[in-house]
């Protein structure tokens, strides 16, 4: 299936509502601050827009890549601009831009990727896991080109669910995403009944 | 195919070729993973062309995927494309093919190492000599080409522009 109806689009951007709102609840239990969330929305896209769905492909970032496996493969994508980078780290107590701080960058991704994906599979019945993630600092571009190209033998289209965890007060910002493979998109479909 | 995004830089993204014999014209890819970027130069004219690469072999059906995605179609195409503009005598440069995560491929292969090797064996199908590249390692890297004096540079994250290739005033 290459081409998702608006009504399936809106039950996947559902899905992502109510996922990032369980990653938001744990961000904001570790940070000790209250945490918003916004899903723009659950999109269809080429590949190469997809790269550029999560904002300027030269910017820099620090990305945790989860990849997921089970009933569905899926990649979980948490991107954290330098500044939004060291505003956590600041909040979370330890130095930016330090071993120690990538360290807290990575654990807040698996924390958040675990509770998002943990989410997901009580919505949907699905037995899922994530494996252990992994932290990179580089271009959005090639974070993103490199996690999508994994899967891109047999599709062009990626589905970009997209939320944003918003650190009230302190003007921090995170980008999150989930790309599930197209087995994959089919399944959750499946398991909303909208197949 | 490519689109222009400002003044004379002509973005090719994932999957996209571009060529040009337009004088300060620069084809621009940025943000090479493990993709690899293809630039193929006529050895004396002002003729260039860029490929975006992402994977090695295409998987038989060959429709509705763009042009260059796949190595074994983009390659050709590109030079296909550059030759049509009156290149004749081409030389390559090759960025990219990092490996940024330890996961990737159904069959947890290098897909940074084995779309350069794709590429390699294509150019080397073609008779295209490889002049210049810049590939492998973890990081991502963002490539340009000039136009003028067939000028190819690269530049990582927290890097400093590159020339890789260039041929001066020519």
């Amino acid at each position: 299936m290459t081409h998702y109806t608006d009504m399936q689009l809106d039950a996947l951007r559902e899905l992502a509502n109510i996922g990032s709102g369980n990653a938001g609840t744990a961000l904001s239990a570790m940070l000790g601050q209250p945490v918003d969330i916004s899903v723009p929305a659950a999109q269809a896209l080429p590949l190469a827009n997809a790269v550029e769905a999560a904002g300027d492909p030269e910017s820099p970032a620090t990305g945790v890549v989860l990849p997921i496996f089970g009933d569905i493969d899926a990649t979980v994508v948490l991107l954290f601009p330098p500044e939004d980078e060291a505003t956590l780290c600041t909040l979370l107590g330890v130095q930016p831009g330090t071993e120690e701080g990538h360290s807290a960058l990575g654990e807040i991704g698996n924390i958040l990727g675990c509770s998002y994906v943990n989410s997901l599979a009580e919505m949907t019945g699905l037995t899922i896991e994530p494996r252990p993630p992994e932290t990179v600092a580089d271009m959005v571009g090639a974070i993103l080109a490199s996690v999508l190209a994994v899967r891109a033998d047999s599709t062009n289209l990626a589905l970009v669910m997209d939320s944003r965890l918003i650190v009230e007060n302190q003007e921090c910002e995170l980008t999150f995403l989930l790309l599930p493979s197209l087995q994959g998109i089919d399944e959750l479909l499946r398991r909303l009944g909208l197949a | 195919m490519a689109s222009v995004v400002s003044g004379t830089e002509l973005m090719v993204r994932m999957g996209e070729l571009a060529t040009s014999a337009v004088v300060g014209e620069v084809l621009v890819t940025i943000g090479l993973g493990s993709c690899v970027g293809v630039a193929l130069v006529d050895a004396r004219r002002p003729i260039v062309g860029l490929a975006h690469v992402m994977l090695p072999e295409s998987t038989g059906d060959a429709d509705g995927h763009p042009v260059a995605k796949f190595a074994d179609r983009g390659v050709p195409a590109l030079a296909h494309a550059v030759k049509a503009l009156g290149a004749s005598r081409l030389e390559a440069v090759i960025v990219g093919g990092a490996q940024m995560f330890s996961f990737g491929g159904t069959d947890g292969a290098n897909i940074g190492a084995r779309n350069e090797a794709a590429v390699r064996e294509q150019l080397d199908r073609l008779g295209i000599p490889i002049r210049a590249a810049a590939t492998g390692g973890r990081k991502g890297r963002t490539v340009r080409v000039h136009v003028q004096g067939a000028r190819v540079t690269v530049r990582e994250i927290a890097g400093v522009e590159q020339e890789l290739y260039g041929r001066g005033t020519l």
